[in-house]
């Protein structure tokens, strides 16, 4: 049986195969990297796009990447064998109000894909925007991830 | 229309047994505590009847979130230090944990995620009164917004099998989730939550937060301001992901409800900023 661990909302874990990582999403960002040589995962649950100083760092997209690609280093990933995929970013359905709420997801999805191209690791896979709530699951073994959202399933093969 | 869907909820709704139960005690305590002259030691002597809750009870305020730093031995002392209103909150805490932790199928909710979502919304409707200069209300907030989704443990079961049918509706006619469940099945999650509340025998003000909780414009106007601050509250918490199930985020953030709120903009980034230190200070009352 795989180990499951659940990564809440702004928290980063990283875990060596058999396990895997859960996250569940709306206008949060779920990043997953994978490191295809050690079998070493790391997941980060952003909740907003830019750090002004203001709190944690695993709250934010351009500062929880870099942290999470740190810790996975230290575990002995290297860059050339990492790759990341990335789910989440939804809006809610209707909003004629709140123009600072309305954007968050999009601007999560941008924030996470200069974070990681700032960093070098290249986005191999999307599941991103709409309306939907997702749930991720990511499989140390090798690397898929699976989405679950508005009743259907959707995996992810490529590392 | 399904209408076989229709009238087995009508059957469910009219059948009072078929709904979830809670002790009597619990709307005892809260009509109780709802009227100005409210005997304390009434209150205490009621709640000490049933040790389960008691026990319930005073493990909540030495909780982190209740706790004032005092060691708290008894439910008199509970009362005086924390406060009535503080004391009724942690009755409803403790009891509705056993109709809200469950598997809800349909909205594809695992085991504990609708409680944690209850959870979430009442302690960020609690934060919004209290922003917002309505301490009055802060422990209404809280308590309706534990509750808010009651409806949906009665209605996944029929969710589970419209949900195509739902998702569609959304889709083609531009309508949020529990305007389609409405359409589709005839009654949405808020409606059934309603009947759920009479049969407990909650009052008014808390009837309204479940019914109105996607629509705040439409609650009674006395209750216009407790049901769109859970609104507000609950579409932060389903954004942060917070208990979103298989309906997504296909619900409205109505600008009624920031009007009566009087949230600024400023605020509503504030709020969703610090969802994962709600969820942390969740983690010691749930």
């Amino acid at each position: 049986m795989n180990n499951l661990i659940n990564i809440g909302v702004a928290q980063i874990g990283s875990a060596e195969n058999p396990a895997v990582l859960r996250t569940i999403l709306g206008s949060c960002v779920g990043i997953c990297i994978y490191d295809r040589s050690k079998k070493i995962g790391g997941m980060a649950h952003i909740l907003l796009p830019k750090n002004n100083g203001k709190g944690n760092d695993e709250k934010y997209a351009d500062t929880a990447i870099p942290m999470l690609i740190q810790k996975m280093l230290k575990q002995g990933c290297s860059k050339e064998f990492m790759t990341a995929k990335i789910a989440g970013g939804s809006s809610m359905f209707k909003f004629k109000s709140s123009a600072s709420l309305s954007n968050i997801g999009d601007n999560n999805v941008i924030s996470t894909r200069e974070a990681l191209k700032a960093s070098g690791i290249n986005v191999v896979a999307e599941d991103i925007g709409g309306n939907v709530g997702r749930v991720i699951d990511f499989f140390l073994e090798d690397g898929r991830m699976k989405v679950k959202a508005a009743g259907n399933e959707q995996l992810y093969y490529k590392v | 229309m399904h209408s076989h869907i229709k009238q087995r909820l009508e059957n469910i709704v009219d059948n009072l047994d078929q709904l979830p139960s809670l002790p009597d005690v619990v709307s005892k305590i809260i009509n109780m505590v709802n009227d100005p002259n409210v005997d304390f030691k009434k209150v205490a002597d009621e709640i000490v009847k049933d040790q389960a809750i008691t026990a319930n009870i005073l493990k909540l305020c030495n909780s982190a979130y209740f706790s004032k730093g005092k060691e708290i031995a008894s439910i008199d002392r509970a009362i005086v230090i924390l406060g009535i209103r503080e004391v009724k909150d942690m009755v409803v805490l403790a009891t509705t944990k056993a109709v809200l932790n469950k598997v809800i199928m349909g909205y594809d909710l695992a085991r504990g995620e609708l409680w944690k979502h209850g959870v979430a919304v009442a302690m960020v409707s609690k934060n919004i009164a209290l922003m917002k200069k309505r301490r009055d209300i802060s422990d209404e907030v809280f308590t309706g917004g534990i509750i808010h989704d009651v409806g949906k443990t009665v209605l996944a079961l029929f969710v589970q099998n419209t949900f195509k049918d739902i998702l569609t509706t959304v889709e083609e006619r531009n309508i949020t989730f529990q305007e389609a469940e409405k359409d589709v099945m005839g009654f949405d999650h808020q409606e059934i939550g309603e009947r759920v509340l009479e049969k407990w025998q909650f009052p008014p003000i808390l009837r309204a937060i479940v019914r109105h909780h996607h629509e705040p414009q439409l609650a009674p106007k006395e209750y216009i301001v407790p049901v769109s601050i859970v609104h507000v509250a609950n579409t932060i918490c389903l954004m942060a992901g917070i208990g979103i199930g298989s309906d997504g985020l296909f619900h409205e953030l109505k600008p009624e409800a920031i009007d009566a709120t009087g949230l600024s903009e400023d605020e509503l980034e504030k709020i969703y900023s610090e969802i994962p230190e709600v969820m942390q200070k969740a983690g010691e009352i749930m």
